[in-house]
């Protein structure tokens, strides 16, 4: 169970991304972050692991506090939390091997790990892992020959190395097309339904948000305005979309993707 | 675009007649008031520069000359197209920038930038008068710069020698004394002979008027020397200093029969008898056949320079690798994003810029001046030179690589909950290798290029020999010497291509 306290975070410029965030996930949790752009999805995924130090309020993982976790025990709690983000993240010169066994990384010896030797085992756990996703062709080539879709697909398979409890997703399908969208988030929701493995994922599309999420938050200049479970989403209309996206969002079928926001 | 607009549209203070007069009195003023204060202060700087520098070349040019009209007499005299066309273009400008300022009272003109060519022209005329071009010479001299050009171009005979073979024999001459002619030298079975009749005369001598009044004739026979082989004659007087008499200039020389035999007849030469000389005078005429023998092998020059184009490639690399060892760590402290976290760092971030970029724009030539005088001449000054170069250059450059850094694979490592040095190792280095290795070829590159000529300010390497063999007029063993650096650069960039091309 994830839960997070009076999240808050400023900026060091002064932008105030994030204003008393509070709310939890239970475990196998679908959890759909909805906002316009720039109301704070990014900042609040990148707290929960870190990635960004939150200024005040606290993130509490099964009884463990996050935010105050030394950096060897914050290195532990990461390795828990699988992440893949819009723009994948892959390191491009590296092959799609190496960019899955990265994730690794937190469970070996550091020393080791420079030499780019693993324990015995990993090589087989990265195919493994690649086949859940359905790649295992793609092993030997460099992460920059892929598709998008492709791409993702290695991104989550590294993530998979981490035998994580939860998964952060930032905004996974954004810059993918409609049928990957579906694909990408198929995979996500197998995860979720079979490895019972909780998910938190920003996304922009309101049908995607109806098709996968058990529970949706809206956020609004960094506040929460909106709370819904899935029987909520099923029946939430187009004037309650707008109300937490304002006045310029439009609806977009995920079939006829739009550029929406970004 | 509504700011631009809003410009066009600004109001003048003074009326047309106004700004003219204006400008009549100050060029450019009239503008300025005309609220075009750029324009004004552009034409106010043109001109004065273009006064100044004319008046500076007319002193040069009426050097000498005492006071202001004998001056600009003497140097319309001496460049009389360049003084007239100077002043005649002060006084167009200066009328231009007067009708310019009237116009430019009409807030709905166009900028007319017509008067700029003007001054772009009077500018290049003056620069072709400071520089000193000289068109004709260029054109008349052309043949003189053939001759050293030719043999850089082809100097291939200077890069074989041979190892010579003399067959020579000699036979003794009295000259301008009294007494008993030597004795016929006496024939050797299998040996090549000489002898000459008579056996005794006159030497040419110079008279008052430095001419010439020719010797006694001898004639020479040689037997047994090579057949059909060019024979050189030479002389030998009593003190044993050989050379080789001319006879209308050239060398005398006779080509053997078929049989090794061969006559020629020949004015005994000029030779200065000092008057302290006494007793009897016995010379010496000799034969000698010179051939070449054995393999070509490679002259003194050929070698010199391949050991030297050796040494200068070493000196690029070892500069190149010092180079990568010190930049490498200055290059974390001049990128931005790694150093833009407190003022501190901040601030060595600007300190570190400001020193590369100051370094960097002091050409490695004047660093190698530098290094003779601190460790003395020698390869190792080139070395140090182009090290100090090569810091600043790859610091700056791989600094910017460090800034280019993608973030998000960075983000994706530690999220993972990787340590920094596996974050480093798997997120950092991966990008950094493409502009890594392609800046530190590049690098390499230049550095041997620069070896090659930082050799003439006595840096080490092939340039220090190019430089002397010019000097000395050698221009065949300077060609093999360019040729050298040629294709030492041409392989170079060849190879640097294949290398940055895989890595990118
Ligand atoms: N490093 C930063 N420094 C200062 N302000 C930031 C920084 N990162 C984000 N912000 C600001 O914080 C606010 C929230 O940004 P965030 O990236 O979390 O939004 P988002 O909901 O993810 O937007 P998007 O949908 O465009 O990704 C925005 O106003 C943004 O400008
Ligand atoms: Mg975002």
């Amino acid at each position: 169970m994830l839960e997070i306290k009076n999240l808050t975070k400023i900026y060091p410029d002064g932008t105030l991304a994030l204003d008393d965030v509070s709310f939890t996930v239970e475990d196998g949790e679908f959890l759909v972050v909805i906002g316009l752009s720039g109301s704070g999805k990014s900042t609040l995924l990148r707290c929960i692991n870190r990635l960004i130090d939150p200024t005040k309020g606290q993130i509490i993982m099964d009884g463990q506090d996050i935010t105050a976790a030394e950096p060897s025990e914050l290195r532990r709690i990461r390795r828990k939390i699988g992440m893949i983000f819009q723009h994948f993240n892959l390191v491009d010169r590296s092959s799609v091997m190496t960019n899955v066994l990265s994730g690794k990384l937190g469970y070996i010896n550091p020393w080791a790990s420079l030499l780019h030797k693993y324990p015995p085992g990993a090589k087989k756990e990265a195919m493994a892992a690649l086949e859940k996703v359905g790649i295992t062709d793609q092993a030997t080539k460099r992460a920059d020959e892929l598709s998008g879709g492709q791409r993702q697909r290695v991104g989550i398979a590294r993530a998979l190395m981490q035998n994580p409890s939860m998964m952060l997703a930032d905004e996974p399908v954004a810059s993918l097309d409609p049928v990957l969208a579906h694909t990408i988030l198929g995979y996500l929701e197998q995860l979720n339904s079979e490895s019972h493995i909780s998910v938190i994922c920003s996304l922009h599309y309101l049908d995607l948000v109806q098709r996968y999420a058990t529970k949706v938050i809206g956020l609004r200049d960094g506040q929460v305005v909106y709370r819904g479970d899935r029987e909520d989403i099923r029946k939430m209309t187009d004037g309650q979309f707008k109300e937490i996206y304002g006045e310029e969002a439009v609806r977009v079928n995920a079939g006829e993707f739009d550029q929406g926001e970004k | 675009m509504s700011q631009i607009i809003k410009q066009e549209k600004k109001r003048s203070f003074v009326t047309a007649p106004t700004a003219a007069l204006l400008s009549l009195l100050l060029p450019g003023l009239g503008q300025i008031l005309a609220r075009r204060v750029q324009r004004g202060l552009l034409m106010f700087g043109a001109l004065v520069s273009i006064v100044g520098l004319l008046v500076w070349r007319i002193t040069l040019l009426g050097r000498l000359a005492e006071g202001f009209w004998p001056t600009l007499f003497k140097s319309l005299d001496r460049a009389p197209m360049f003084v007239a066309f100077g002043l005649l273009a002060i006084a167009g400008l200066w009328l231009w920038i007067v009708i310019d300022a009237a116009k430019q009272t009409n807030p709905n003109r166009q900028f007319g930038n017509s008067i700029f060519v003007l001054i772009l022209v009077v500018f290049f005329t003056i620069g072709w008068q400071i520089s000193e071009i000289d068109l004709v010479k260029l054109s008349s001299d052309a043949n003189e710069a053939w001759v050293p050009l030719s043999k850089i171009l082809w100097p291939w005979e200077a890069a074989v020698t041979h190892d010579t073979d003399t067959v020579e024999a000699g036979a003794k001459v009295l000259v301008d004394s009294e007494g008993q002619a030597p004795p016929v030298p006496e024939k050797t079975e299998g040996e090549p002979y000489l002898r000459v009749s008579p056996r005794k005369g006159e030497l040419s001598k110079l008279d008052e008027d430095n001419q010439v009044i020719p010797g006694t004739k001898i004639t020479v026979y040689g037997e047994n020397f090579e057949p059909n082989t060019r024979t050189q004659i030479w002389w030998s007087d009593s003190i044993g200093n050989e050379f080789r008499p001319r006879y209308q200039g050239e060398y005398v020389s006779v080509m053997t029969d078929s049989e090794g035999s061969f006559e020629k007849e020949l004015i005994m030469p000029y030779r200065l008898i000092p008057p302290s000389a006494k007793g009897q005078q016995i010379h010496k005429v000799m034969a000698r056949q010179v051939s070449q023998v054995g393999p070509p092998l490679p002259s003194q020059p050929l070698i010199l320079t391949i050991e030297l184009i050796i040494e200068t490639i070493f000196m690029g690399m070892m500069a190149t690798i010092f180079g990568i060892i010190f930049s490498v760590p200055i290059s974390f402290l001049a990128a931005r994003n790694l150093m833009s976290t407190s003022w501190l760092t901040l601030t060595i971030y600007y300190l570190t810029r400001t020193v590369l970029n100051i370094v960097r724009a002091i050409e490695p030539l004047i660093w190698a001046l530098i290094a003779v005088v601190w460790v003395g001449l020698g390869p190792f000054a080139g070395i140090v030179a182009l090290t100090i170069h090569s810091i600043a250059a790859l610091g700056k450059l791989y600094s910017e690589a460090i800034e280019g850094i993608n973030p998000g694979p960075i983000e994706a490592i530690q999220a993972t909950g990787a340590n920094k040095l596996q974050t480093i190792m798997y997120a950092v280095v991966p990008q950094m290798i493409p502009p890594f290795v392609s800046f530190t070829i590049y690098r390499w590159d230049i550095n041997v290029r620069m070896s090659t000529v930082i050799g003439m300010v006595g840096g080490g390497g092939i340039g220090f020999l190019l430089v002397q063999y010019i000097r000395l007029l050698e221009y065949k063993s300077a060609g093999i010497a360019v040729w050298f650096i040629a294709l030492t650069v041409a392989i170079l960039d060849y190879v640097s291509a294949e290398i940055r091309q895989k890595f990118v």
